[in-house]
């Protein structure tokens, strides 16, 4: 089994995944990515910021290589990804081996018929040898050991995003992007979560909505404001002072507030989800 | 008689007349003043019209000249006068659409208005689903799927809609009822 | 079965709007009866479901790809009248909302996959069941894709015969039945095949699903 290498994030980083000028249009004519460009780093936890319909998964699918933009260019390890690009096998098993991304619906990607095959499905296509104790340890990893020979359906929510994990971290992916992990899970699930990623040595990006749990994955913050630019990339402690672009951005609100007797009202945002 | 209504009728109208017109000078006229009544867009009208029915017709135009010649009779007038009319019908069916708020032409059934409002905003959630467990397995594939993972994730699909439908319905009459949509 | 609005003459589709029309009628009374104030709802997601069901991609051996119906999986799950009326305002949706056209083809495509397609679905897994799920649910699949073909391409192969003009050219689909039967029926005999196979296949994991959700 590989291991898996702690890299050195930082300037002398090597760039993993970028976008240069991506623009992006759905269906030609509703604007959902305006000029965005953002370099990945190896080693480096993001976050991407951006309220309800600020086009974040759109932005993950476009780096997964699943949605050309209308627009711009994406680029993992100085390779172009292009649909065209993509066609040449080599290239297509490097790329989606190496760069996984978990969709906010679990469901949309188990189909197999037990969490075992659900985990082994990457391996067997690319017929590596001791696929069982490749499964094996990461269901053990995520914590679903014991439902290996259970269909996915039958899991519960949290469950079913775990053997999506495992499925997509049984690769030994070099980047991964997830969008809204902890939009469903409850809070037990949530904190696993986030301690989980933390100890990967795998370049993340995770998309979220919810500001308090934003420092707990990733340290780089990148904002995408209602206008579908990037207003802000840059660390996360500095954007969580900044009232000003986080109201831009629609992350906090203001709404009058009930201590006691004394009612006012001022920016805030909620600790809870 | 709202006005929608009045244009739903106006449209029902136009599709009868535009199936009774079988000289291609009349279909044509009627393509004209079709795309008149679209006035700026009528450009874009013709092009969406002719595209989205230009596979279809290339191949039973291409097929039926074939036909022809080899019976050795000409059928250019013919060709000339089923494109148009297909042509006119789907750019009428456009026209429509993009003018008429067919939820205020129906509003004399609730029933009807109801039903196809709710499944038409249901049908836009399935849609963006569907094409989420689409990407999804293309995202997870290092190689082209075999035929049965691909069943696999179509059934899987299929029985998920299954399942969300049967929620949405259940959630839905409860809203109803607790709103008295429903006189019991 | 999406043909473009003007294949279909006239002498062909009113009539059948009106026959359509009458067993609409009957069906919206007879699932009424069945589900009573819970109608609407119902209706309103299978035919979402429906509409859905039809962007589900199956591929064929060979590299072609065609589009499943799920007219099969909804007969045999929800009944016939409840399909035939999903599978109608699936139809009125892609032509007066979604803008796919056929507001001429409606009523035979009505006719066609959800009448006779749900019905001949269950009456294949009434009549099969008993003796074996998955071969009744898969010619439930198969013989609701099937059926309606052959139904469309008569329907289409009769055009040159009831509107042509005097010198007897076509004036709306211009092939005839001995065209239109080969051309139709046999390409969905395949299709068929692959919808009994999704016929089967999801039909079983809506059962693991549904025993999963009474558990």
């Amino acid at each position: 089994m590989t291991e898996m290498r702690y890299r050195i994030v930082g300037a002398d980083a090597p760039p993993m995944l970028q976008l240069v000028d991506v623009q992006h249009r759905y269906g030609g004519k509703v604007e959902v990515l305006r000029d965005v460009s953002l370099t990945l780093h190896a080693g480096e936890k993001s976050v991407l910021l951006g309220c309800n319909g600020s086009g974040k998964s759109t932005l993950l699918k476009i780096l997964n290589g699943l949605i050309a933009p209308t627009a711009g260019r994406v680029i993992y390890q100085n390779e172009e990804i292009t649909p065209a690009r993509l066609k040449a096998p080599a290239l297509h098993r490097r790329f989606r081996g190496e760069v996984a991304l978990l969709f906010q619906n679990p469901d949309a990607m188990l189909f197999n018929p037990t969490v075992f095959d659900e985990i082994a499905f990457g391996p067997r296509q690319l017929g590596v040898p001791d696929i069982e104790a490749r499964v094996h340890h990461w269901a053990e990893q995520v914590g679903v050991g014991a439902h290996l020979t259970r269909p996915p359906f039958a899991l519960s929510g949290g469950e079913k995003q775990k053997v999506c994990l495992a499925a997509l971290l049984v690769l030994e992916p070099k980047v991964l992007l997830l969008d809204e992990p902890t939009a469903s899970l409850d809070p037990r699930s949530t904190g696993w979560l986030i301690d989980f990623l933390a100890s990967l040595p795998v370049t993340t990006l995770t998309t979220t909505h919810n500001l308090s749990l934003a420092p707990e994955l990733g340290n780089r913050a990148l904002v995408l404001g209602e206008d579908h630019h990037l207003i802000y990339d840059g660390p996360i402690q500095a954007l969580l002072g900044d009232m000003e672009k986080l109201t831009a951005a629609n992350l906090v609100h203001t709404h009058r507030h009930r201590h006691g007797n004394i009612e006012h009202q001022h920016t805030h945002v909620h600790d809870w989800q | 008689m709202n006005r929608d209504r009045a244009a739903l009728f106006a449209y029902l109208a136009a599709v009868l007349a535009a199936s009774w017109l079988h000289d291609p000078v009349w279909l044509a006229a009627g393509l004209a003043v079709t795309l008149l009544a679209a006035g700026g867009a009528a450009s874009s009208l013709l092009r969406r019209s002719v595209l989205t029915v230009l596979a279809f017709n290339s191949v039973i135009s291409l097929s039926y000249a074939a036909l022809a010649w080899m019976q050795h009779i000409m059928p250019w007038e013919t060709l000339l006068r089923i494109n148009l009319r297909v042509v006119l019908l789907t750019s009428l069916t456009f026209l429509f659409i993009a003018r008429v708020n067919l939820f205020r032409a129906l509003d004399f059934s609730q029933n009807l208005t109801y039903a196809l409002g709710l499944a038409y905003s249901q049908a836009l959630t399935f849609r963006r689903a569907h094409e989420d467990f689409r990407l999804a397995l293309a995202s997870r594939s290092l190689k082209r799927p075999r035929l049965i993972d691909r069943y696999r994730a179509s059934a899987a699909a299929a029985a998920w809609f299954i399942e969300k439908a049967l929620h949405a319905a259940t959630q839905s009459a409860q809203a109803l009822r607790s709103r008295g949509f429903f006189h019991d | 079965m999406h043909i473009p609005d003007g294949f279909i003459s006239p002498q062909t589709y009113l009539p059948a709007y009106a026959v359509a029309a009458g067993l609409w009628a009957f069906a919206a009374r007879r699932v009424r009866r069945d589900l009573d104030a819970d109608t609407l709802p119902f209706l309103a997601a299978y035919t979402a479901l429906s509409f859905v069901l039809m962007m589900v991609a199956l591929p064929l051996p060979g590299g072609t790809t065609v589009h499943a119906a799920g007219i099969g999986l909804l007969a045999v799950s929800f009944g016939g009248w409840m399909g035939f009326l999903a599978i109608s305002l699936v139809l009125a949706m892609q032509a007066l909302l979604f803008g796919d056209g056929g507001i001429t083809a409606l009523p035979i495509n009505a006719l066609a996959m959800g009448l006779v397609g749900s019905f001949a679905a269950l009456a294949a897994w009434k009549g099969l069941g008993r003796f074996n799920q998955s071969v009744a649910l898969f010619l439930a699949g198969w013989l609701s894709i099937v059926l309606p073909a052959l139904l469309v391409a008569l329907a289409l192969g009769i055009q040159p015969l009831i509107a042509h003009d005097a010198q007897g050219a076509p004036l709306f689909f211009p092939f005839s039945m001995n065209i239109t039967l080969p051309a139709v029926v046999l390409p969905h005999l395949l299709v068929g095949l692959a919808e009994g196979v999704l016929t089967v296949l999801g039909y079983r994991y809506l059962t693991r699903l549904r025993e999963k959700l009474a558990a």
